[in-house]
């Protein structure tokens, strides 16, 4: 009975405080949904990895093999199945990229790597090449290479075994055809990635006759994959690798799959329990500050039923059936949108990322397999919303429910609010709207400061990870290919081919293919605003041994840089010193790869002859090598200072990349026009902005799209909490403001008075998240430079992103203030002023 | 009425109803009064009776169904809000049963609000002289909340008479405070008006206020029973 009493009380208190109700309807449900959204979401990526990952169940590769190590890699004890494939030819067509490949299993047993050769795929009609003549590739190839994608269609392929020697062309008869891919999107030639399968007995034929040299890649699984940790694996893996003789930098282990193997979902789960606190910590801070608006508000009615015998812990259920009740129905809403909305955007997204990302057919065709057959429900993922949902609003109860229960009968009576402490005021001389409006904020510091808080918290997170996220930026990956202007145009240069000489950098230099002609006549296409070149190249040989030399054929492009270049250089120093008089005067150089260094076998100080190659004579140089750096723009792996450059006496033009400069508004004509001409020499590239840009966006828009969506929920649910504290304070004042305006405030007066309130916590709020905010931001954009998260590098100040809170504070304070004022005037002023609560 | 000049507030046929039918209430029904400047009128009559309703329509708290209310030769009955807001802060001071201080400001900054509002410059030593007289010198920084009722119905006063308004309205001004308490701001308000040449309108149940009254009005549903026309001592007291 008294249960039902207090179930009816609180149910009267529910539609009396409609308002109240509503808000923190809303910010469980907001909060449910966003927990719910983000166990999906993790449920799907986990799902959409499984997925992925069992087309790619290989534990590693091993790359390099020759054919007896092969051979006794198959009988390896630990070796549970195993695939090798092998790069037979480049083909040579035009500025295509592709090559020919063999694949073969080796040790029968589960084995999938995901690529287009794997002969585990399914044809969509015939076989893999048998006879010598026969290939193989997906119907996308075949019309690239101007062939009819039929069976026992011809094709005339010219290639170069081994990707060196002289070009060949043969006649290949279509044997197998797989399932067609779409290219969406323009992508350039030189992004795309193009592969055709030939047969094992063409292979045969050209080692027999001494022109093809196998160089083996296998794709290996070992046993012990559901017994043994990670790091047991990878040991295995590495213990196999030694036994035939084979370095750990020629093994790659598949760690992603490894991982959720033998880890499944920690990572993921981890990631979701981080930003699930995180939405409870926001979450219940304001639900907690609306409840605590709340009882202050109603001190008075809490005192009467406590006059009226109402025990504490009556109170205290009173507010645990009022969160019960609001519960029942956010929950459920919570739940089903937080489910709806990753079900559908989260496909989206994976369509966004699929077409954007179009750079090799197997990201898309691995994509397009698993849209559509995630699933994404989990029943434990749904409890686990409820419960936590449910858990954080008990939470935020406790504190206003241990306030109510301290309410005496007596005081609460006659409880004015600000009558806590105070007795006095200073006060100010003269009393003007301001000093009302401060009067209101400084009546319940703790109050406004609850709220400043909560708000200003979650416009911190907001601020915060802005600065990481447009730290994160499309156009600083687009600068990697672009380093300045709107285009770039290349020179696809060898560095040693034998073979083809006149494809090596040092005979293209001697062509000047960029001269001063070529370069007016880039300034005469109608809207290029300027043409510059960036820093020539010329390759360089040297005696002594190093890896650096060996991964580059033996010959590296060798390049400079500047004083202006000294800044961006020295602040990226790992290691050295850069001094460019010191430099210049001992022929010093300047390595910029860090992560390769240790592989390269060499250190500071040491001094090497090196050998330069202007295509007309061969300069001897002896460096030493005094500095690591790694710089955010494109420099060569070696470069010297400007100055020991020109001392050089080059007689070529060593320039193999120039940037271009369009107005914006030819910038498509431009382009066209550069296609154009770039299409007239076989050894330009076109690099285009647009085209960087969408690459660029659509790569990070995967992550940097689902993060603001939560950042703009968590901030709605601070938000939700302004809006709680401007109706309770100006709804429960309704007495007070009729008052003031039988005094004679005027509405325009009570307008600005009450927005004036709003705008100190809009001009609060972002004081903190701004300062806080970036101060956060900044220390978090380090840490995830630190991390490479998402190949960030440069940061970028969050402008449009404090603009934009900035702006929607102010409206979104403008709007409820306006909505609040009329609200208040439907009633007379009469009315108000006999309204006693 | 037979005195036209110096009438600084004059109601015409004014009526206030609620509700429509069998079921319409006529708290006001066709009222018509003047009253002097300088007067002291208190307006009588048991609840329910109109008094209250009559007041406020009196300060433009209220519209009225139907008549016109003048103040110093104005119908404010027509006025906008806008202008009535301006009407309230410049010429009427209100002084309310509950007192109805504002919570968060001290006594001095309750007194000085209404000049504030029309962004009047203070006459301090006026204020002071009002503060003074009210006995609140001690008072000025306290918060309503920690007054006496009798203390916190003198700040209302003080209030009321801050803006030097030409007409104070109050509404059952003892009605919350004891006998003694009572008197004493009755007469504590009846000496200020005189003092500043305020005109004093005042509803009452209490028959003593009444009797400090220069004329009494008597109201029964929602009409004037008696003017107390014959009861006026003097326009000048």
């Amino acid at each position: 009975m008294k249960n039902n009493t207090v179930l009816c009380l609180a149910l009267s208190k529910l539609r009396y405080n409609r308002s109240r109700t509503l808000l923190t309807g809303i910010a469980i449900m907001l909060t449910t949904m966003l927990l719910m959204a983000i166990g999906t979401v993790g449920i799907a990526v986990f799902d959409m990895n499984r997925q992925m990952f069992s087309e790619m169940d290989y534990h590693a590769t091993f790359t390099g093999l020759t054919a007896d190590q092969v051979n006794v890699l198959s009988k390896h004890i630990n070796v549970e199945a195993m695939s090798t494939s092998e790069i037979f030819a480049d083909i040579v067509n035009g500025k295509m990229n592709g090559v020919l490949s063999y694949r073969e299993t080796v040790k029968d047993g589960r084995i999938t790597d995901g690529d287009d050769s794997s002969d585990s795929r399914e044809l969509a009609s015939g076989h893999y090449p048998e006879a010598e003549n026969e290939i193989c590739s997906s119907p996308i190839f075949f019309r690239r290479v101007g062939a009819e994608p039929v069976i026992g269609g011809k094709v005339t392929l010219s290639f170069r075994v081994n990707g060196k020697g002289e070009i060949l062309t043969e006649e290949f008869t279509i044997s197998g055809l797989e399932p067609d891919v779409e290219i969406s999107g323009e992508i350039d030639d030189s992004r795309l990635m193009w592969a055709a399968h030939v047969s094992r007995a063409l292979l045969e034929k050209y080692r027999a006759d001494g022109l093809y040299e196998p160089s083996l890649y296998a794709t290996l699984r070992v046993y012990g994959e559901d017994e043994l940790a990670f790091d047991e694996m990878a040991d295995r893996i590495n213990a196999v690798a030694a036994d035939i003789g084979l370095d750990e930098a020629s093994v790659n282990i598949n760690r992603q799959y490894l991982y959720t193997v033998t880890d499944p979902g920690t990572e993921i789960m981890v990631v979701v329990a981080a930003i699930s606190l995180i939405v409870i910590l926001f979450s219940a801070l304001v639900i907690y500050s609306i409840y605590y608006v709340g009882v202050i508000t109603d001190v008075q009615e809490i005192g009467k039923l406590k006059a009226l015998g109402a025990s504490g812990r009556q109170i205290a259920k009173l507010f645990y059936w009022q969160g019960a009740i609001v519960s029942v129905f956010a929950v459920p809403v919570g739940l089903l949108m937080g489910f709806l909305l990753p079900y559908f955007l989260f496909p989206l997204a994976l369509y966004a990322y699929q077409n954007g990302s179009a750079i090799s057919s197997y990201s898309r065709d691995a994509v397009e397999a698993v849209i559509g057959q995630i699933h994404m429900f989990s029943l434990p993922v749904l409890l686990a919303a409820v419960v936590a949902a449910l858990v954080t609003v008990a939470i935020s109860l406790q504190k206003p429910i241990r306030l109510a229960k301290k309410v005496s009968p007596v005081e609460a009576i006659r409880y004015q609010e600000n009558s806590a402490d105070r007795k006095n005021r200073k006060g100010h001389h003269e009393v003007k709207v301001s000093t009302l409006t401060l009067a209101n904020l400084t009546r319940n510091k703790r109050r406004t400061a609850v709220t400043l808080l909560t708000m200003g918290l979650s416009c911190v997170l907001f601020i915060c990870v802005s600065a990481v996220l447009s730290s994160v930026s499309a156009e600083d990956l687009a600068r990697r290919n672009i380093p300045k202007g709107d285009f770039r145009i290349s020179l696809k240069y060898s560095q040693h081919d034998v073979e083809y000489p006149e494809n090596n950098l040092d005979s293209l230099v001697q062509q000047a293919y960029f001269n001063e002609a070529f370069l007016a006549e880039l300034s005469a296409i109608d809207g290029v605003e300027s043409v510059e070149r960036a820093p020539g190249k010329i390759l360089s040989s040297t005696d002594i041994t190093s890896a650096m030399y060996e991964d580059y054929y033996n010959r590296l492009p060798l390049s400079y840089f500047t004083r202006d270049d000294l800044a961006e250089l020295n602040a990226n120093l790992e290691q050295g010193s850069i001094d460019y008089d010191r430099m210049t005067a001992n022929n010093e150089i300047v390595c910029t790869h860090v992560y390769s260094f240790e592989q390269y076998g060499l250190s500071l100080g040491d001094t090497f002859p090196l050998t330069l190659h202007d295509g007309s004579r061969e300069i001897p140089l002896t460096v030493t090598l005094t500095a690591l750096t790694q710089p955010d723009s494109d420099f060569s792996l070696l470069i010297m200072t400007e100055d020991t450059w020109n001392s050089l006496g080059l007689a070529c033009d060593p320039t193999t990349d120039i940037y271009l400069y369009a107005d914006d508004k030819h910038y498509d004509s431009v382009k066209e026009a550069l296609l154009e001409l770039v299409a007239e020499n076989e050894h330009f590239i076109l690099y285009s902005m647009d085209v960087e840009m969408r690459i660029g966006r659509s790569s990070l828009g995967l992550t940097k799209n689902p993060l603001y969506l939560l950042l703009i929920l968590i901030s709605v649910i601070g938000f939700i909490n302004l809006i709680n504290t401007m109706i309770t304070s100006i709804v429960t004042r309704r007495k007070e403001l009729g008052i003031l305006q039988a005094l004679g405030l005027s509405d325009r007066q009570l307008a600005r008075m009450l927005s004036g309130e709003g705008l100190v916590f809009t001009a609060g709020t972002l004081l903190i998240s701004v300062t806080l905010g970036n101060l956060f931001g900044y220390l978090l954009f380090l840490w995830a430079k630190e991390q490479h998260f998402m190949s960030i590098s440069r940061y970028h100040y969050p402008v449009w992103e404090t603009v934009g809170l900035a702006l929607v504070l102010l409206i979104g304070q403008t709007i409820i203030a306006l909505f609040i004022n009329r609200k208040v005037k439907n009633e007379s002023l009469i009315d108000r002023i006999r309204n006693e609560e | 009425m037979e005195n036209h000049t110096n009438i600084i507030l004059k109601t015409e046929d004014l009526c206030k109803y609620y509700g429509v039918g069998d079921n319409q209430v006529k708290a006001v029904d066709h009222v018509n009064l003047e009253i002097r400047q300088g007067g002291f009128v208190s307006i009588i009559g048991k609840s329910g009776s109109g008094k209250s309703t009559l007041l406020h329509m009196l300060g433009g708290l209220d519209n009225p169904t139907a008549g016109k209310v003048f103040i110093d030769g104005e119908n404010i009955a027509s006025f906008k809000e806008e202008k009535l807001s301006k009407i309230r802060r410049r010429k009427i001071g209100f002084i309310f049963q509950a007192y109805n201080l504002i919570p968060s400001l001290n006594v001095w900054e309750n007194i000085v609000l209404p000049l504030g509002l029309d962004g009047k410059p203070l006459d301090e030593s006026f204020i002071n002289d009002i503060i003074k007289t009210l006995g609140l010198s001690e008072k000025v920084k306290n918060l309503p909340n920690t007054l006496s009722g009798g203390q916190q119905q003198r700040c209302a006063i003080a209030r009321a008479i801050a803006a030097k308004p030409s007409i104070i309205l109050a509404d059952e001004p003892t009605g919350n405070l004891d006998t003694r308490t009572g008197d004493e701001t009755m007469a504590l308000l009846k000496a200020s008006a005189a003092k500043y040449g305020q005109t004093l309108v005042v509803i009452t149940h209490n028959e003593e206020v009444a009797q400090m009254a220069d004329r009494t009005i008597i109201l029964a549903d929602g009409r004037i029973l008696s003017s107390g026309e014959s009861e006026v001592v003097s326009d000048e007291k």
